[in-house]
């Protein structure tokens, strides 16, 4: 399962070797008779090109490398000219049907690459309906302090004599409430939307915030007892922030949903973000219903889910992710109830 | 506009919703109290004036319903308007049934609170002049001698005077002067109020 996010960055690496390896066999395939079918070797460099996945990418490497071999049989003095033509023609015909099937390759590759894309869509606006209410919650209140502090300022307005520095108050707490919502509404909308994945410097922290926030409602309503410990010192990582963000919130959802099916007086959900130097850990710990025994394994295979209504995707689709970013998933028993799942993902130097 | 002994206490996590409150009911005249949680009101001691309490249900810590039913239980009957971000309807039947005044579905319109906050106080000032009237008849009452609690205790199940001096072997003159004595002392002008005042004070069932 992969998600397009590995790849890109040694895309200049990968030209250059397609490069070389074209100009290697050109050099070879021109100074050797014309018996000797150098150019069948273009097929390697095709099938290397799938790896750029792009189509066009594949077409143009498969069109320069006939046209190198023609080039080349134009330009070799030694050998038969006859045997070097049958040569020169099985040489098109296998660098032809090689670039014609790694086209074939690539457009499967784009298709599973947009199911998947799909999938982790369609998870993601399952968790925004999971949080709907509490989300819903979250846009009610600054509607509702909208509501009371315009009442409140017509009314101060209205009073005679008017009293512009209550009316004045009220107001700002008006802008404040407005800007309040509109935070929810872009938060929620940011998740749900469908976003091409994008790669770029993530900030975990800001972002284990955020998430945080979109869950605040359900955190809040389930009476859960939510702390952080995020260290300051967490550099940026590399990645999709959309898809990072879908699987912080589905640990989360998924602690919360454990606290709640848990026992009543404990309800603690510890979400702590560190480094080691190398690689960064995000792990979101609860004191809820736990994990079966032995069951660590399995949690995060397509369809296994204990939840009652649960599909089984979402641990899936955030394994897929985090090691599409070349990380890795765990889940753990904690102590003395409850489960504490996480993530790791390696420092790169972030692009762009 | 309102008395201005009435205070409204507003009980709510999210500043910018206690605000509003706090504003918009002291802009329409009211003397209003806000606080951030359950407990910071439980720990204010409130004066003896009519009062009522606007509560939002879903915070952190004990829930609003939670500390209704902790008010009631310490005899605390002070009306309480619910404030929610959501309708749900089995927790507002289970507030209503226990008293809540009004159930507002945030965000609320203006008039409804204003017609809840009024209600609320209207229902803690008859509470509040029952509980004295009650008081002022237990006071009336302890007033009165052994003989007169007793004529009165049975004129008011409705025996005539003659019946009453046979139950309790005294003459009729003697039930006369106490029956008199008994309406003065208590401030009662007619037989039905003074029955009336005999129910209250459970005397019917003493019987």
């Amino acid at each position: 399962m992969k998600l397009g996010a590995a790849g890109r960055i040694e895309k200049p690496l990968l030209w250059l070797v397609i490069t070389a390896l074209s100009a290697a066999i050109f050099v070879a395939d021109t100074v050797t008779d014309l018996e000797i079918a150098f150019a069948v070797l273009y097929v390697a460099v095709v099938l290397i090109s799938v790896r750029t996945a792009r189509p066009g990418a594949v077409m143009l490497v498969g069109a320069v490398c006939a046209v190198l071999t023609v080039v080349s049989y134009l330009l070799t003095r030694f050998g038969d000219p006859e045997s070097g033509l049958a040569n020169c023609g099985l040489s098109l015909l296998a660098i032809g049907a090689t670039t014609y099937m790694a086209l074939r390759i690539e457009a499967a590759n784009i298709a599973a690459r947009q199911a998947q894309a799909e999938l982790a869509h369609m998870s993601r606006v399952m968790l925004v309906g999971e949080l709907g209410t509490s989300i819903a919650h979250e846009v009610s209140q600054p509607l509702a302090a909208i509501a009371a502090n315009g009442s409140a300022a017509i009314r101060w307005l209205g009073a005679s004599p008017p009293n512009d520095g209550e009316a004045r108050l009220a107001l700002e707490r008006i802008v404040e409430a407005a800007g309040r919502a509109g935070d929810v509404v872009g938060r929620v909308r940011n998740l749900a939307a469908r976003t091409p994945s994008s790669q770029g410097p993530v900030d975990m922290a800001e972002l284990v915030q955020e998430t945080l926030a979109l869950a605040q409602g359900e955190i809040r309503s389930s009476q859960i007892a939510l702390r952080t410990e995020l260290a300051d010192d967490v550099p940026m990582v590399a990645g999709d922030r959309v898809q990072l963000q879908q699987v912080i919130l589905n640990l989360v959802v998924n602690a919360i949903d454990a606290i709640k099916a848990g026992r009543a007086d404990e309800r603690d959900l510890l979400v702590s973000l560190s480094t080691d130097g190398e690689k960064i850990t995000l792990s979101v710990r609860d004191s809820g219903v736990g994990l079966a025994p032995g069951s660590s394994d399995k949690v995060f295979d397509a369809f296994y889910s204990t939840k009652p209504g649960g599909m089984g995707v979402g641990l899936a689709i955030s394994r897929s992710i985090v090691e599409a970013h070349g990380g890795a998933v765990y889940a753990a028993p904690n102590y003395p109830n409850g489960a504490v799942f996480g993530f790791t993902l390696p420092i790169r130097e972030a692009k762009d | 506009m309102q008395e201005p002994e009435a205070t409204i206490y507003v009980v709510d996590d999210d500043p910018l919703v206690r605000d509003g409150l706090d504003s918009l009911l002291r802009s329409v005249g009211y003397e209003v109290r806000a606080f951030a949680s359950v407990d910071a009101f439980a720990r204010h001691t409130r004066p003896q004036a009519p009062s009522c309490l606007v509560l939002d249900v879903r915070m952190p810590g004990p829930s609003g319903l939670d500390f209704q039913a902790r008010l009631t239980a310490a005899g605390d009957t002070i009306p309480i308007i619910f404030l929610t971000g959501h309708g749900d309807v089995p927790m507002s039947v289970r507030a209503m049934k226990v008293g809540a005044v009004e159930f507002l579905l945030k965000p609320f319109r203006e008039q409804d609170l204003l017609d809840a906050v009024a209600a609320g106080l209207a229902r803690d000032r008859a509470a509040r002049a029952d509980a004295a009237f009650g008081a002022g008849l237990q006071e009336r009452f302890a007033t009165l001698s052994q003989r007169e609690r007793d004529v009165m205790a049975l004129v008011v199940t409705g025996l005539l005077n003659k019946q009453v001096a046979a139950e309790l072997g005294v003459s009729e003159i003697t039930v006369k002067v106490n029956r008199a004595q008994a309406m003065r002392k208590m401030k009662a002008a007619t037989l039905p109020d003074l029955i009336r005042m005999a129910d209250r004070l459970g005397l019917a069932a003493n019987r």
